[in-house]
């Protein structure tokens, strides 16, 4: 062990960092050491995300079911009868929708939410901190809370919008309304996130740059186009990126605000896979609806490293 | 301090205050509305739920939460909440700050490789291994235990809790772990005593993450836990949302359970928003 080590100094000053000669014994013996550490890791992936992935595949050519008790090869029927359902279709449909619709609302509010806590106001202390309730919240009980909420008898906002102009809201009956407010409550409880990150961005600027840009005449929007923004984009696709993709694979929001409902039309793709496995034990074919899922997962996923790519920046 | 007052100044300078102080009201209103309704709903007896007007501060009692006791094995989920909570906080930690410290000290070709395949494996649906995952839990005989449900769920949390753990581990010097290599410390020791030490803002960051990361999480109980020894709040609201009384759904217990299940994060929130923020943010702010 003291061997080991004894190699890495001389060489970490030769290159500046921890870097040794790979062939080298002590080299191999920091490749044993290397793969001790990420062993229990890797373990814990392979086994219960790489492995089930694989065999998330193999399902979708099954009819596995275990309330049927069939467990056959069936190529691709799953395929045609996932495009031919009508839940997972307008489940697709919604999921897409609401990725979209809600992320660009997020970034927009999240932004004006973030100028607000980086203002200089009495106050902005307490902003901050309230800012981070809707990330805290347990998605399931937001959903719950937001329903009751709404709700037509008894819920505050029909009940005040009814005071203020008569009319009756009846949120989750109509299914462009029930979608309305499962995308209004997501931004509810995800933009406070995206403001976090762009308040970060906007704490990293260097002030040198708009004093520089002021000189140069620039006004309050072109700082803010061409300084601002472009610096913090790196940081907000980054972390953008995870929060999205970690939305697309749950369910929690329209488990407790609508259930999916009125029918389907606000169910999404991981809450069909919930229905379809764990509800129905459908296995065969709730796996061929995670496929469709990871399919999704990896286009929305290339998308933002392309804008990662594109958004780089030095300064 | 100084320098984020200089930062902002451009910005204030233009926004007149009162425009800033409307919509620092407007949006503390947005944020909180909800937050006052569940509370207000989980103190109110539940017949001052269903009358018009709108009864906006009842006389808060707490009957609500002794019907859950009474009625449902509550204090049973909310030991099960904290278990699973704590658990998944200790394995996600351990496992990711060995991994984190292999990819931040041992570099050679084709490390960052392996560093990015795990940190990207993250973005794998956690609902699309559900059906697989069921089978090996149930294989295992850990369906509907504790255990299960936290080794699942570390796993999922462990590759942003690694990427985020690198670049801290990564920020402390080597040469004050090359000081103590040569003289002779072992890798425990250098854990031990020093990048635990130096790190512990960093871990107890993850730490909080993760613990409302599970505290809050409602997939893995709610499909691979059945019993009451096992199940956890999350699932119990839902429970509660199934059940009816006479005049619909319990909402007063509904929110009873939300109030119980958000008065711990919100505490924690009030806490230790600095170190949430770091975190958040991948480390972006120091």
């Amino acid at each position: 062990m003291h061997q080991t080590y004894a190699r890495a100094p001389s060489l970490a000053r030769a290159n500046g960092q921890p870097i040794l000669a790979a062939l080298s014994k002590a080299g191999q013996r920091r490749y044993v050491l290397f793969l001790l550490l990420i062993a229990p890791a890797f373990l814990l992936r392979i086994t219960t995300a790489a492995y089930p992935i694989l065999q998330t595949i193999y399902l979708s050519f099954t009819n596995l079911n275990l309330i049927k008790n069939t467990n056959e090869f069936i190529g691709l029927q799953n395929y045609v009868a996932v495009f031919h359902d009508y839940g997972v279709r307008e489940a697709l449909s919604f999921t897409i929708m609401l990725v979209v619709s809600a992320t660009i609302l997020e970034l927009g509010i999240g932004m004006l939410v973030a100028l607000l806590l980086n203002a200089a106001f009495v106050g902005r202390g307490f902003a901050r901190t309230i800012n981070l309730i809707p990330w805290a919240i347990p998605t399931i009980v937001a959903g719950y809370t937001f329903r009751w909420l709404l709700d037509d008898q008894f819920g505050l906002i029909p009940y005040w919008l009814n005071l203020l102009s008569g009319a009756r809201m009846v949120a989750f009956i109509d299914p462009v309304s029930a979608r309305i407010a499962v995308i209004l409550v997501h931004v509810w409880k995800d933009a406070p996130f995206m403001a976090i990150i762009f308040l970060a961005g906007l704490q990293g600027v260097p002030q040198d740059l708009y004093e520089a840009a002021r000189v140069d005449g620039a006004n309050v929007w072109h700082r803010f186009w061409h300084i601002t923004l472009p610096l913090v984009m790196p940081l907000t696709i980054t972390m953008g990126l995870f929060r999205v993709v970690w939305s697309l694979g749950s369910f929690d929001l329209v488990y407790g605000l609508t259930q999916g409902g009125p029918g389907v039309a606000t169910s999404v793709l991981a809450l069909q896979v919930f229905r379809e496995g764990i509800m129905f034990f459908k296995f065969g074919f709730a796996s061929t609806i995670s496929v469709v899922l990871l399919v999704v997962v990896a286009i929305v996923g290339a998308i933002g490293l392309w804008l990662f790519r594109r958004s780089e920046v030095s300064y | 301090m100084v320098n984020r007052a200089r930062i902002s100044r451009p910005w204030s300078r233009r926004w007149s205050s009162s425009a800033v102080y409307v919509s620092f009201l407007f949006f503390t209103f947005i944020v909180l509305l909800p937050v006052y309704w569940m509370v207000r709903s989980s103190l109110a007896p539940a017949a001052d739920l269903i009358k018009i007007p709108l009864v906006y501060f009842p006389t808060p009692t707490l009957r609500n939460f002794i019907t859950l006791v009474e009625q449902v094995p509550f204090l049973d989920y909310v030991r099960n909440s904290l278990v699973f909570a704590l658990a998944t906080t200790l394995v996600t930690l351990v496992v990711s700050f060995l991994a984190a410290y292999a990819f931040a000290r041992i570099r050679f070709p084709g490390s960052s490789i392996i560093m990015w395949t795990l940190v990207l494996s993250m973005a794998l649906p956690d609902v699309g291994t559900i059906v697989p995952l069921y089978r090996i839990l149930s294989s295992l005989r850990l369906l509907d235990t504790i255990a299960g449900i936290t080794l699942v769920l570390s796993s999922a949390l462990a590759p942003f809790t690694v990427w985020v753990l690198v670049s801290f581990i990564k920020q402390v010097p080597y040469e004050i772990e090359e000081a103590a290599i040569i003289d002779g410390a072992s890798l425990w020791q250098i854990f031990g005593r020093i990048l635990v030490p130096v790190t512990k803002p960093a871990l107890v960051t993850m730490g909080l993450i993760n613990f409302i990361n599970a505290w809050n999480n409602l997939l893995y109980p709610l499909s691979f836990t059945t019993s009451p020894s096992s199940k956890t709040l999350s699932v119990s609201i839902t429970e509660v949302f199934a059940g009816y009384s006479p005049w619909g759904k319990p909402w007063e217990l509904i929110m009873a359970v939300g109030v119980t299940m958000t008065v711990p994060m919100v505490i924690l929130v009030l806490f230790s928003q600095r170190a949430i923020v770091r975190g958040l943010t991948g480390g972006a702010i120091k």
